[in-house]
């Protein structure tokens, strides 16, 4: 070994404490030179060093325990004892890496793929299927044979299915979670703007006519939690704008429409719409809307059903004007009709607030021009 | 050099052969019943000094020196732990524990078994195995699959100081028979903290040296050396492997390797031994029953050839090399 | 020593009249005749399907005998497969013997409070049991204790490396050791004369540096004065002692062996004019220790004993297929509990 242990001090004394040491790391010493004292329960007794030698690294304190046989310290330049071998040479190298963590066990944090054969992954591959998307019908869920090839005649007679990424799929998300939990009554009803300017801002009016609605009936501008079954009654109107991009539908919010001036409103619109066409819009613009306006009348349709988005508790549709005839005192006129649609969510609001609302935005839609 | 006033009250820095000296001199302290056997360990130490010290420290009686034959060590051993003795022990190189492979298989695998628990046979058989440190013939054999194939018998193979100290002590308290195969090349390799008071670890777990996700290699023994080497190559590469010590080969920790290779879909297993009927085979048959479904691609061994141990003028050539290791690793990341 | 002119094979037989231990050989005898019924009736039993390939005793029950007499409680019994005479008086039950060459492992877990609780159970390869033996001789030294292990083995075990290995330690370790040969002549067909050419199987002693003994294997009372003297004298840590008892395999090597194919008839014949239970009981009888009618009595006290042991064997329920797995280690470790679910629904096992 290349230590010096504790050595045999006789008289069956098996331990002692470390009194002090006489000499540090580095000291060069010589045989007979005393390197430290100990105590055992009889003495405290003197230990000179059995060699010459540098000393090396020390393993006990002052003050700690040892027992007889174990290590005190080593002498430098004992590593590499590769001669004590009846054969062969040991290799001994510098410790590069001191250490030696492990675990006892399985270290599992990572994520688990699907199950699928590797026979089954090659033939996917081979025809091109991607296995995250298919539902396995093997056992434990695994993906079988059949499961690719129906796939894949799938894709060879009615093309690719390519998931849904980024705005489209979040838009699934969001309407899909809104099915399972909206009860959904939808208002329809029309009104004519014959009298309205050209070059109404259109937007602009029906903002204000939801204004007019949500003074009428307050509760339409609301958060509803339907796990809690409480309604939170909004004072401000930061109401939902509809934009259709290429990308897809986004909804920014238009804040307190109910307390800023028209030219104020017409400017946060047209940025809003323009950072949303640019994909410049934060995160927050998109949240917090307490009622929402989808006017799809600039593409195209008249009446809809549109979906209330919780915790929201209704949204107005608008569509594309129409011209009907209509008569005034018996005779025929050329008539403009806005038509427009209110979809409501039966937990939070009844039929007459719905209507009350309707009512109030209509009546504010056919007021005489600003 | 090591600063004595940052490391823990019972760590010392212990090369693995003085890792086991530690383990037997604690276990034999600890527990009157253990006695030292073998060719060579009582006056000279044992010709690796793995039993350097211990016939003086705990005498004659419990560190013998037997007559020359291997044979007769096991059958004693048999015979001493039927009867409620803990023998050590000591067969000089795994190249000769043949003549003992009767004693062992016939009779210390079985005693529990066919006395229905009426006698018992708790002993250990300690043998250096394995090559790379330039010997002559026959001293540098690695078939424990020979072993690992035999109920009863636990075969255990330990990487390091730490878990040579901690494996060798559980292998010494445990009830039942342990081959306890210890890898020569890393005897005195490299130093490495080991904890003294540490708990005895587990005869029947694998153990996790690194975490990792792209790819589980595993191995035992001193190619756990070549492994965690290359594991540093292809992390460079940025694959990040990970590294299991299988250390018990029997009874096998199936449970740790197939969540290994459940979470990476990958894995490679690296022995010494030859390749064909080598433990890795065992291994890998393992994974394509339980870990089928998340393998992304087939499973690999890296090993010796099929051959005899070459004379060691062409030990590098046999032996599995870092490269090999990243390359077949590499190879997987390809699927 | 044991005798002035060492190899010489000892006697008693013919000179007991000095002998005054006639309680001693009278239960000797008794032992010798139950021993020899349960035999025949084993050899029965596998005759008729209901007990596995059977190694019979006949012509070596005053050695086996001897040995289980001449043992203390806390001495150590290692076997070879012919010494069902011993483990009886050891105190396992001749049910037990019957398990045991019935299939069943059970027939290996000796009671626990009788001498043979220590014991090695029968041992199938050849002279492996020796060096076992060689290592109880030396747990029992190291422990400081009273005891001597005797070990058993047959004329082809010696040819065996385990066999000079056992004696060579048990010389050098002056190991409490006493290791018996039943030299029967035959190793399976294999005859005496071509198994070794030392001058007898006691002269291999000579090898080790300890003593050896001949003696008549089917001479009771020589077979007990040996034992006592070497079981004493290792108890005593004077050492280790071959003895070689020479006799003769009145049966088939087994049950599954025809010995006619191999050995003349007229030396069979011969052999039975030697056997130990009849030479015994004449001696006995000649003393007046022994009559017909003690004779008839115990002969149908054996025939009880045995039927009363078969019986016991054949109505044993079976194990339960998971005792396989449950005593393979101490703790049966958890990546075994895949298999010991499928053995145990394999019989509907209620430990399952």
């Amino acid at each position: 070994m290349p230590y010096f242990t504790l050595p045999d001090l006789g008289e069956g004394l098996q331990e002692a404490e470390i009194v002090e040491w006489h000499v540090n790391e580095g000291d060069s010493v010589k045989v007979d030179d005393l390197l430290l004292s100990v105590e055992t329960a009889k003495a405290i007794v003197d230990i000179p060093s059995p060699r010459d030698g540098i000393i090396g690294s020390l393993f006990v304190r002052n003050g700690d325990l040892i027992h007889t046989g174990e290590p005190l310290l080593a002498f430098a330049g004992d590593e590499g004892t590769g001669s004590q071998t009846v054969v062969g040479n040991l290799e001994s190298q510098d410790d590069s890496d001191n250490q030696d963590h492990f675990v006892i066990g399985a270290v599992t944090e990572g994520h688990h793929f699907g199950g699928a054969t590797p026979a089954i992954r090659a033939l996917a591959q081979h025809l091109g299927v991607n296995l995250e998307q298919l539902r396995g019908s093997g056992p434990n869920g695994s993906i079988t044979f059949e499961d690719v090839q129906q796939n894949a005649n799938l894709k060879h007679s009615h093309g690719d299915s390519t998931p849904l990424k980024g705005v489209a799929r979040s838009m699934a998300k969001t309407m899909a979670s809104a099915g399972q939990q909206v009860v959904p009554v939808s208002l329809f009803d029309q009104t004519s703007i014959r009298h309205w300017a050209a070059h109404t801002d259109i937007t602009l009016r029906l903002i204000q006519a939801i204004v007019a609605g949500c003074q009428a009936e307050p509760a339409l501008n609301a958060w509803f939690d339907g796990n809690t079954l409480s309604m939170r009654v909004v004072e401000k109107i930061d109401l939902g704008i509809a934009v259709d991009t290429p990308d897809g539908l986004f909804v920014p919010v238009l804040r307190d429409v109910g307390n800023r001036k028209p030219d104020d409103l017409r400017e946060g619109l047209d940025r809003l719409r323009h950072d949303v066409r640019n994909r410049k819009i934060p995160a927050k613009e998109l949240q917090g809307a307490t009622l929402t306006l989808s006017n799809f009348g600039t593409l195209g349709g008249r009446f809809a059903t549109p979906v209330v988005v919780p915790p929201q508790v209704a949204i107005v549709g608008a569509g594309k004007r129409f011209i009907q005839p209509g008569i005034n005192n018996g005779a025929l006129f050329e008539d403009v009709q806005l038509p427009l649609s209110l979809t409501f969510d039966h937990r939070a609001l009844n039929g007459g607030q719905a209507a009350r609302f309707l009512a109030a935005l209509l009546a504010d839609l056919s007021a005489p021009p600003m | 050099m090591h600063n004595a006033q940052q490391r823990p009250q019972h760590a010392l820095p212990l090369n693995l052969v003085e890792a086991i000296n530690r383990a037997l001199f604690q276990a034999m302290s600890d527990d009157h019943r253990v006695v030292l056997l073998g060719e060579d360990i009582a006056t000279n130490g044992g010709v690796f000094r793995a039993t350097e010290g211990l016939k003086a420290h705990f005498g004659f009686r419990r560190v013998m020196d037997t007559p020359l034959a291997e044979n007769l060590i096991a059958g004693l051993s048999v015979g001493m732990a039927s009867q409620g003795l803990k023998p050590v022990a000591e067969i000089q190189f795994m190249g000769f524990i043949y003549a003992a492979l009767e004693q062992l298989i016939s009779h210390a695998a079985r005693l529990r078994h066919r006395t229905r628990g009426r006698l018992s046979c708790p002993l250990v058989i300690r043998a250096p195995f394995g090559g790379g440190i330039h010997a002559p013939e026959h001293h540098s054999e690695s078939t424990e699959a020979l072993f690992a194939h035999v109920p009863g018998l636990r075969v255990v193979i330990p990487s390091s100081p730490a878990r040579a100290y901690g494996l060798l002590r559980a292998a010494i308290s445990c009830p039942d028979p342990v081959l306890f195969l210890e890898p020569k090349r890393l005897y005195r390799l490299q130093r490495l903290p080991v904890d003294l008071d540490d708990v005895p670890l587990p005869l029947d777990r694998c153990f996790t040296l690194r975490p990792g996700e792209d790819i589980t290699l595993v191995s035992w023994g001193a190619m756990i050396h070549e492994t965690l080497a290359a594991a540093d190559h292809l992390a460079q590469a940025g694959i990040k492997a990970e590294v299991i010590d299988v250390a018990t080969l029997n009874p096998l920790d199936r449970d740790t390797l197939v969540a290994s290779v459940s979470k990476t879909g990958r894995a490679v297993i690296v022995h010494e031994a030859p390749f064909t009927g080598g433990f890795g085979a065992e291994i890998a048959a393992t994974l394509a029953s339980d870990a089928l479904m998340q393998l992304r691609a087939p499973v690999t061994r890296v090993t010796g050839y099929d051959t005899p141990m070459p004379y060691f003028a062409m030990e590098r050539e046999y032996m599995p090399s870092v490269e090999r290791i990243v390359e077949a690793a590499k190879q997987q990341m390809e699927y | 020593m044991f005798m002035p002119e060492p190899y010489q094979i000892h006697q008693r037989l013919d000179a007991l009249a000095d002998c005054p231990h006639w309680q001693r050989l009278t239960e000797g005898y008794r032992n010798m005749q139950l021993i020899r019924t349960f035999d025949k009736k084993a050899v029965n039993l596998q005759r008729t399907g209901q007990l596995g390939t059977y190694a019979s005793c006949l012509g070596a029950e005053a050695i086996a005998t001897a040995g289980g007499m001449a043992l203390a409680r806390e001495d150590y019994f290692v076997p070879y497969y012919r010494d069902h005479a011993t483990q009886y008086l050891r105190g396992v039950p001749l049910y037990q013997i019957l398990q045991y060459w019935g299939g069943d492992e059970r027939g290996n877990a000796f009671p626990a409070d009788t001498p043979a609780s220590r014991d090695l159970p029968n041992c199938v390869p050849i002279a492996t049991q020796l060096p076992q033996a060689a290592g109880i001789a030396t747990k029992a030294k190291l422990t400081h204790e009273h005891a001597a292990v005797l070990a058993t083995c047959g004329d082809g075990a010696t040819s065996r490396g385990d066999f000079y290995e056992t004696l060579n330690v048990a010389g050098v370790w002056q190991l409490p050791l006493v290791v018996m040969v039943n030299n029967n002549q035959w190793a399976i067909s294999v005859p005496g004369q071509l198994q070794t050419a030392s001058r007898s199987i006691a002269h291999k002693a000579e090898a080790a540096g300890i003593e050896g003994i001949r003696v008549d294997g089917n001479d009771l009372p020589a077979l007990l004065e040996v034992l006592d003297y070497a079981l004493d004298k290792a108890r005593h840590g004077k050492g280790a002692t071959l003895v070689e008892a020479i006799s003769y395999r009145l049966s088939d090597h087994t049950t599954a062996d025809d010995a006619s194919r191999y050995r003349k008839a007229s030396e069979l014949h011969t052999a039975w004019q030697h056997e130990p239970i009849a030479r015994l009981r004449q001696a006995l009888v000649n003393a007046r220790q022994w009559d017909a009618e003690q004779e008839t009595l115990w002969q149908q006290h054996c025939r009880d004993v045995v039927d009363d042991a078969v019986k016991t064997y054949l109505e044993h329920p079976p194990q339960m297929p998971a005792d396989m797995l449950d005593h393979l280690y101490a703790t049966l470790p958890a990546s075994l509990g895949r298999q010991r679910q499928t053995l145990s629904r394999q019989q509907g096992d209620p430990h399952a």
